[in-house]
């Protein structure tokens, strides 16, 4: 297909045509069943949590193993992982990420987390089983094809692997993360996981601090993601789960912080309400530090395109998306996109949005 | 109109856009204290705050600051931000 145009090149937002009503843009009976559809859910307050300092891999340019996070002591006591979710359960936490190295290695603290906490996702790279009586959403990292993720990742027959792990798992979203070198494999892996009704979405490598890999992308590798997922999203509508305004605002030249202002605590002082009010980032030894805490610690701000961060970001600039039917569509079309990726059970539908818009009013 | 008037009015508006966007139950504009923390003894968050920023907006056809809506974290407060720009 030709996919409609995709510059990266940012341009100045032009003011909309006139100024709109909140409820004008609501009049839109497709707009508003679909506001009225994500709204319900921003009872959402969501944590981190390293499960475990272990991974049986080794990926290069893996966030978890930069910084000091890598060298905290592993707390293995289910009890006391309990009485953390009851804790943050207490403090208004609803929705648990349970992340780095490799949450699968410890099975019985993804489970008394999920016994006490029972809405939230675990980020793993799908070699090892989570049992299914852990009922959070599983993202299953994907780096490319088996050839590149031998390369990179160490690991051999990897996708094969993973669906052989998830196949039909109702839980299970396998996260295609594009880099400069993995972005021609992506049709190929798509196809295979559409072929065996897998559910893909798609996230952008974002530089540790300090890495100055092949990895790290450039204009051009930016333009070409933009271009290969928003066709992906049109070839695979039934599996793929992503919209034209994920495919812009990940692949803007301007990284999500420059874009939107990063509301994580890691860049975000204010205290009083949001996630720089509620986020925190834990470490396995159950500790956590404010000016570290944000959902990919350790990664560059300045290149963060990461999906978990934008999951957060741009769905919390409800504010300034509000400015006219076309952008609060794509903005919604985000939101759907983000609670479907993350959220066991929420049904994504259609894209309300079908061109392409530039972020409103990007950051100079 | 006497300022505490007009104030008072508006604390009623924003008490009432607050109930029925948040649907909060067991209380109404006239009992909804004007000083009570939104977020500390309500549970209202940042995206809750946006929703009725937004509403407020609509109504009073003011514009509120994308930094400034998140720190109006009472009906009073709410009240006095939109009392000021309803002068300027």
């Amino acid at each position: 297909m030709t996919a409609p145009n995709v510059k990266t090149d940012h341009q100045p937002c032009p003011k909309p045509p006139r100024q709109w009503k909140f409820a004008d843009i609501l009049a839109d009976p497709a707009i508003r069943a679909r506001w009225e559809k994500v709204r319900q859910y921003f009872f959402l307050r969501e944590s981190t949590y390293d499960m475990s300092r272990r991974c049986n891999i080794r990926c290069e340019g893996c966030y978890y193993f930069e910084g000091d996070k890598q060298h905290a002591e592993e707390n293995r006591d289910p009890a006391a992982w309990r009485r953390l979710m009851q804790a943050e359960k207490a403090r208004g936490v609803t929705f648990v990420v349970l992340a780095g190295a490799e949450p699968a290695l410890v099975p019985e603290l993804c489970q008394a987390c999920y016994e006490e906490l029972p809405l939230g996702t675990i980020a793993t790279n799908g070699l090892i089983r989570i049992p299914d009586t852990t009922g959070y959403r599983i993202h299953i990292s994907v780096w490319g094809n088996d050839a590149t993720s031998k390369r990179i990742r160490g690991a051999s027959n990897m996708l094969g692997r993973q669906l052989e792990n998830y196949r039909n798992d109702p839980r299970a979203v396998f996260v295609y993360t594009f880099t400069p070198t993995n972005i021609d494999e992506a049709r190929e892996v798509t196809d295979n996981l559409a072929s065996q009704d897998a559910q893909v979405t798609f996230n952008m490598f974002s530089a540790p601090v300090g890495y100055d890999g092949p990895l790290r992308h450039t204009p051009a590798s930016l333009q070409k993601v933009r271009e290969t997922t928003i066709a992906l999203l049109a070839d695979y509508p039934e599996h793929v789960l992503f919209s034209n305004y994920n495919a812009v605002v990940h692949t803007h030249r301007l990284g999500l912080h420059d874009l939107f202002a990063c509301p994580y605590p890691r860049r975000n002082s204010t205290r009083n309400v949001g996630l720089g009010r509620s986020f925190r980032q834990y470490r396995t030894d159950l500790d956590w530090d404010r000016d570290a805490a944000c959902c990919v610690p350790d990664t560059d701000c300045d290149d963060c395109r990461h999906y978990a961060a934008g999951s957060a970001i741009v769905t919390s600039k409800l504010f300034r998306h509000a400015t006219d039917p076309e952008t609060f569509r794509a903005w919604l079309d985000y939101v759907d996109t983000y609670l479907a990726v993350w959220v066991t059970g929420y049904a994504k539908g259609p894209n309300l949005y079908t061109s392409v818009t530039e972020p409103p009013c990007c950051a100079p | 109109m006497p300022v505490e008037t007009k104030e008072a009015e508006i604390i009623l508006k924003v008490a009432e856009v607050l109930i029925e966007e948040l649907k909060l139950e067991d209380v109404t504009p006239d009992t909804f204290q004007p000083d009570i923390d939104l977020v500390d003894e309500i549970g209202i968050d940042s995206m809750d705050l946006a929703t009725v920023a937004l509403v407020l907006q609509d109504h009073y056809g003011i514009r509120f600051d994308e930094d400034d809506y998140p720190t109006l974290t009472t009906v009073r407060k709410i009240a006095v931000y939109i009392a000021e720009r309803l002068d300027s």
